[in-house]
């Protein structure tokens, strides 16, 4: 199962130019090597958010026969043998020729999730355009692949929005441990682990939503499907290659069994699509499975940077003053890349968030937190530059003058996909009412804390960081 | 009589050229949307088949490409004539080609190489001549030259909307890159992170060279 070793960021000795774009975009420096001479990666610095692999160009020329074979370098790289796409000199490591082998495991009971921003980016592997809508293509592809139950990160994230929207009311009424930082990102939570120890209190206790969808596969839906937890195989579908490291945490576990067992990219589940020859293009649309496949208009939206803020306003806003939030677009959240921040008024309170979408931009924050000047209540830090969408496991693009609008499309697409929820607000979700009423019992509950919140721990080596 | 224009080329600043190959790997994906390659790197399935190649050694990196030269020895020793001179650009005829090597013998700047040719995704099969493969005859895959045409076709063809090609950096009279509007660029300019590759056209290359020679006296 997913390796808590593995760096999972990888720079291809044989490949690598030195032309050293990758530790251009390396949101903390962890990209070390001469310029001409291949790079090597500090994986204690290193934050696995993949954009050095979106970035990299170098790639296996016919004309300059790489030292090891083809063959060889996708088996080392845990990639189908039937790829055939360029290999590049960066790349995460891959777990589609594993997860290929547990699927055809008849005694195994096959769960998957996906992410927000695949339903969004998928279609791009097989030549639509940026944005393309398909979530009932992708279902009905993970059923082609012989999973039994198809869910949603979606569901997770409305799950978030109920625990950690809780726990920032809770915060601020109390005026401890503020600012709140989101704790979604495991690329931002791995940086605040190594580089910023001192604000880990200041995180929510939430753990990631698809550590909870994969929390409550083994307990909820085991339980409602009369399956043995143990018997379970939870795989996740993400645009991040980071998920790969956060599924491997050791504390990620519920009651000593793996919350997430397998994490795979967006590239590469269209791999294994491609590998089973499913006419992706032609499949009819099926829907998710219930009940961890019902979500609302505001979990579909975390793929996006300034999205859970957006989703925590909407159900936070109703959560304190009981009435009905009388804008449910709040395009002051939205935006690109770099720190966006907002005022909001709920009821009484001026609720002050800050949104910071790139790592890179999030030090002057810390600083501001370490000197307790940090003037905001809330705080979301997605590691990528534009959140999600422009994932480190997302559809890599052949020209760097194309990533824009790569981005703008899938973002547009997140909100239209929002927009045309019947339910837009995480609270007002019939499953989360549901799951709240026959199982959790009440966010920041007994099960809730057992089940879907977490600790963080220093990584900080004395000494090593500047 | 009718002005005659020097053809334009591409050519690239080795001090800038970082090695990176973002240049080949635009050049092919642009090439190669008759192949089925789109914007995703998953699109791609056949070789990646660049019309420019990026050269190093111990002291620079650079990419190499067709200079268009006017009295242009490729087409002179193409026994076919499928090397062309075509809108201010010497292009290759690629149905045309029969393989024989000759244009890249005497190309005095190694700028044309041959490979397999593709079309739907598929290796090109020739009607007639056959090789034998695991003790079976099978129609042999047609080899081809490849070689810079300046993205004539593509930069015609509209494809300034989709991003593919840039049509902002533009090289004035001083042979600078300049902000604004100007004509498509090939795409292998439009990507270039550093700036390091130039389209020079008509007179500039004249006029940049002359200035230099200027300053230095």
């Amino acid at each position: 199962m997913t390796p808590n070793i593995d760096p999972i960021i990888h720079i291809d000795e044989e490949l690598c130019t030195g032309c050293r774009r990758c530790a251009a975009v390396c949101p903390v420096d962890a990209i070390i090597g001469e310029a001409g001479t291949p790079q090597k990666i500090d994986a204690h610095r290193c934050v696995v958010c993949g954009q050095c692999v979106q970035t990299c160009a170098a790639y296996a020329a016919e004309s300059e026969p790489a030292l090891t074979s083809r063959a060889e370098k996708l088996r080392q790289r845990g990639q189908l043998s039937s790829v055939r796409e360029p290999l590049f000199a960066a790349y995460s490591t891959g777990h589609a020729l594993e997860l290929k082998e547990a699927l055809a495991d008849p005694k195994r009971y096959k769960v998957v999730q996906c992410a927000p921003v695949i339903r969004v980016s998928l279609a791009e592997e097989f030549g639509l355009p940026f944005g393309t809508l398909t979530p009932g293509k992708m279902a009905a592809a993970l059923r082609l692949l012989n999973f039994d139950r198809v869910y949603d990160t979606n569901f997770g994230a409305d799950v978030t929005i109920m625990e950690e929207g809780s726990e920032l009311i809770g915060r601020v009424m109390s005026g401890e441990r503020l600012p709140m930082f989101t704790s979604c990102c495991p690329a931002w939570v791995k940086h605040a682990e190594t580089a910023a120890p001192h604000v880990l209190d200041h995180l929510s206790s939430c753990k990631s939503p698809m550590q909870m969808v994969g929390a409550l596969v083994k307990t909820y839906s085991a339980e409602l499907d009369g399956v043995a937890p143990a018997d379970i195989l939870s795989v996740a579908v993400m645009p991040c290659t980071c998920k790969k490291f956060e599924a491997g945490r050791d504390e990620m576990n519920v009651d000593g069994l793996r919350e997430v067992d397998m994490v795979i990219t967006t590239r590469e589940l269209a791999q294994l699509i491609k590998d089973k020859g499913i006419d992706f293009m032609n499949l009819p649309d099926e829907p998710f499975d219930s009940p961890l496949g019902k979500y609302s208009g505001a979990g579909t939206i975390f793929g996006a940077t300034g999205g859970v803020m957006e989703a925590a306003i909407r159900t936070g806003y109703e959560l304190v003053t009981h009435e009905s939030i009388p804008n449910l677009q709040l395009d002051f959240i939205r935006g690109d890349e770099g720190i966006r921040t907002a005022t909001v008024q709920i009821g009484d309170l001026e609720l002050k968030v800050a949104i910071v979408a790139g790592l890179k931009y999030v030090s002057s924050i810390l600083e501001q937190v370490s000197d307790g000047t940090c003037p905001y209540h809330f705080i979301e830090v997605m590691a990528c530059p534009e959140g999600c969408v422009s994932g480190g496991g997302q559809p890599k693009l052949l020209l760097e003058t194309q990533r824009k609008a790569a981005y703008q499309a899938r973002k547009s697409s997140i909100y239209r996909h929002d927009s045309n929820q019947k339910v837009r607000k995480s609270h007002e979700n019939p499953a989360i009412i549901k799951l709240y009423k026959d199982f959790l019992g009440e966010p920041l509950g007994h099960t809730s804390h057992h089940l879907l919140h977490t600790k963080f721990f220093s990584r900080s080596v004395k000494g090593e960081l500047k | 009589m009718k002005k005659e224009q020097p053809n334009s080329f591409v050519i690239a600043e080795a001090g800038k050229c970082i090695g990176c190959k973002a240049c080949e790997l635009a050049c092919f994906a642009v090439h190669n949307r008759d192949n089925g390659v789109a914007a995703a790197v998953g699109t791609v399935t056949t070789p990646v088949i660049p019309r420019l190649y990026v050269i190093r050694t111990d002291s620079f990196t650079m990419p190499v490409q067709c200079r268009h030269c006017e009295n242009a020895p490729c087409a002179g020793v193409c026994p076919v004539q499928a090397i062309v001179q075509e809108e201010g650009a010497i292009t290759i005829d690629e149905d045309r080609c029969i393989g024989c090597k000759a244009c890249a013998i005497a190309c005095p700047f190694g700028a044309i190489s041959l490979y397999k040719a593709y079309s739907n995704g598929q290796e090109h099969k020739q009607p007639y001549l056959r090789e034998r493969l695991d003790g079976r005859l099978e129609r042999k895959t047609r080899v081809i030259a490849y070689k810079c045409d300046l993205c004539h076709d593509i930069t015609n063809s509209g494809n300034i909307a989709s991003g593919e090609i840039a049509a902002a950096a533009a090289v004035n009279n001083s042979g600078t890159p300049s902000e604004g509007g100007g004509e498509p660029m090939p795409a292998c300019v439009s990507v270039c992170p550093e700036q390091a590759l130039k389209l020079v056209s008509q007179s500039l290359g004249a006029s940049r060279s002359r200035k230099a020679a200027g300053l230095r006296l």
